[in-house]
């Protein structure tokens, strides 16, 4: 009975498909990007709409928001007394300076790199996976090695230079030490990106140079730097991008200090809205926002910047 | 000529002075991890253990601590496979979509895709947490799994791949009878192998490494991934270095697994990430 039943169901269906063929080659594409659309709409889309409408909210994260227009804006942006003001002052302060001070070394080291392997020296293949390494490990893991090699008692850096510097608590050092693990850490992408990009490089321009009277560096400058030009537009958006999200390394490593002078403003936006006590997710979505709005605009000047130089 | 050697001279020697930084922080985790705590406290740093013990591994990965690494690894191999599995039947759905079928609003629906990845991913940190705690999702595997699947990137790389697959292949399998579903199953997803090896490479390594959100979505120290874990175990470690440093390796091992068998993937993929052609 069952069996006859499914069969009639199924003759049917297939009726149905023969006789609205059309209707049906219509729908079908939406099941295969459906499923994914669904989870982008409620994960991504959905949410990020809900970011900025909720930071013009009072919000705790349990009740509803409470709609306050401006205020989140005019506490965090305009109230000087406010802690809120100091927090996005300095928290966005330190924020640029780790995009600053991260950035061109993280474009100029792994340039060089590159450079260097494309001369395929020995041992191509190991020096490519050493400097690539770091990038498949995470924050933490690397945070506990930096933090243990400068130590200021048992580190063997401060052995061997025979200092008892202050790494991860002084500045300017704990602003050396941030910005060194980052460079050891995250190269190997930008370095792969280059290394793909010069070996796309017609040998046939350097050799053309060579017979003009040019030396490497005038070759480096004349042939290599605007053949990769892409490419290094698109490491130069991509990374400031990656390092306006820092986070992990200063909470791990110098736990934002001496004095808030390495607290970032995504660890405040993270105590705000997460942070033991009442949630003040309102506030940290309002600075959420500004990060994202600082974020969006360093791109887009990078971008027409590097572009409308030919 | 003569140039031509001095240049590759000079390279090596940099290279040779940028490897020794390199490998100095692993070679150091590496043979921390073999040392006793006594060892490495006290104020004549060696190079080598004096002794070389395994306590570290044993204390780290079984004693009954509250630091429970061997329980955190487990967690994190359960999200990232999970979340790659997840990743690689949306995407390649979502890739046969966009690139080899017609319908309305397909090319709207993709740009509008393609535009929300220059919008900054901060702005919905809060309200995803509320989402995930509304779903009861809080201290959940699915937490960490679900909504890194939303992401759009991996459909671009597989839609840029699926289009440099003649059309007239699909053609043919038509007339040969063959439905939608068989054209994507049977002769879509065996050539597009090598683009999903590299999408589920960068998703198990980009999940297993998560840190931020992890952090915010499990509080419960059993229930955590390794990641946020090891920031637990720097506290609870302060002062015990050989520890965390062990927990450290122990949390890289499945990444630099995974890169030691598929680094010709690895390397291609990151110059076909950039997505853009020399």
């Amino acid at each position: 009975m069952i069996n006859t039943g499914e069969n009639k169901e199924l003759s049917m269906s297939t009726a149905i498909m023969k006789n609205s063929r059309k209707k049906r080659l219509n729908l079908s594409p939406y099941l295969y990007i459906g499923p994914h659309l669904i989870l982008f709409g409620i994960f991504f889309l959905f949410p990020t709409l809900y970011g900025i409408y909720i930071s013009f909210t009072n919000w705790d994260l349990i009740g509803e928001p409470e709609f306050v227009g401006l205020a989140n804006y005019a506490e965090i942006l305009v109230n000087k007394d406010s802690t809120f003001y100091d927090q996005l002052r300095i928290g966005l302060g330190n924020t640029f300076k780790f995009v600053l001070f991260t950035v061109p070394a993280c474009i100029i080291v792994p340039l060089l790199l590159a450079a260097g392997l494309n001369t395929k020296p020995k041992g191509l293949k190991f020096f490519q996976a050493l400097f690539y390494m770091p990038t498949l490990f995470s924050v933490s893991a690397v945070m506990i090695v930096f933090a243990m090699l400068f130590s200021v008692s048992f580190g063997p850096i401060n052995h061997y230079l025979n200092v008892d510097t202050n790494w991860l608590s002084t500045q300017p050092y704990a602003w050396f030490t941030l910005v060194i693990v980052t460079v050891w850490w995250t190269i190997g992408g930008n370095m792969i990106i280059y290394q793909a990009a010069l070996n796309g490089i017609s040998k046939d321009l350097y050799e053309a140079a060579s017979i003009d009277g040019a030396n490497s560096v005038q070759k480096f400058f004349k042939i290599t730097l605007p053949s990769i030009r892409a490419q290094i537009l698109y490491t130069v958006v991509i990374t400031t991008i990656a390092q306006f999200n820092v986070y992990g390394q200063p909470l791990m490593l110098t736990k934002g200090g001496p004095t808030s002078s390495t607290t970032v403003l995504l660890m405040y936006i993270q105590e705000n809205a997460f942070g033991s006590g009442i949630s003040i997710a309102g506030i940290g979505a309002a600075m959420a926002v500004i990060l994202g709005i600082c974020i969006m605009i360093v791109s887009a000047i990078q971008f027409f910047f590097l572009r409308q130089r030919d | 000529m003569e140039k031509k050697r001095i240049t590759k001279g000079i390279s090596l020697i940099f290279l040779l002075i940028m490897a020794f930084i390199w490998i100095v922080p692993l070679l150091y985790t590496i043979l921390s991890s073999f040392k006793s705590e006594a060892d490495i406290q006290s104020s004549a740093f060696t190079i080598l253990p004096i002794n070389w013990v395994i306590g570290n591994y044993q204390d780290v990965l079984f004693a009954n601590t509250s630091a429970p690494v061997a329980k955190w690894f487990m967690n994190s191999l359960i999200i990232s496979v999970s979340q790659t599995v997840l990743v690689i039947v949306l995407v390649s759905l979502a890739g046969y979509g966009y690139s080899r079928m017609k319908f309305k609003g397909r090319d709207a629906i993709f740009i509008f895709l393609m535009a929300t990845m220059m919008f900054p991913a901060v702005v919905n940190l809060i309200p995803l947490y509320k989402i995930i705690d509304t779903l009861g999702w809080v201290n959940n595997y699915m937490a960490a799994i679900v909504p890194g699947a939303a992401g759009v990137f991996n459909i671009f790389l597989v839609r840029q791949f699926m289009q440099g697959i003649p059309i007239d292949f699909d053609e043919s399998a038509r007339v040969d009878g063959a439905s939608d579903f068989q054209i994507f199953t049977k002769l879509i997803l065996p050539l597009i192998r090598p683009v999903l090896t590299v999408v589920a490479l960068f998703t198990f390594t980009g999940s297993w490494n998560d840190f931020l959100w992890p952090s915010i979505v499990f509080n419960e120290v059993e229930k955590m991934p390794i990641t946020p874990g090891l920031q637990l175990l720097q506290g609870m470690y302060a002062l015990d270095v050989a520890h965390a440093l062990t927990g450290a390796l122990i949390a890289i091992v499945p990444t630099f697994i995974l890169y030691l068998f598929t680094q010709k993937y690895f390397m291609e993929s990151l110059s076909l990430s950039s997505g853009v052609k020399g």
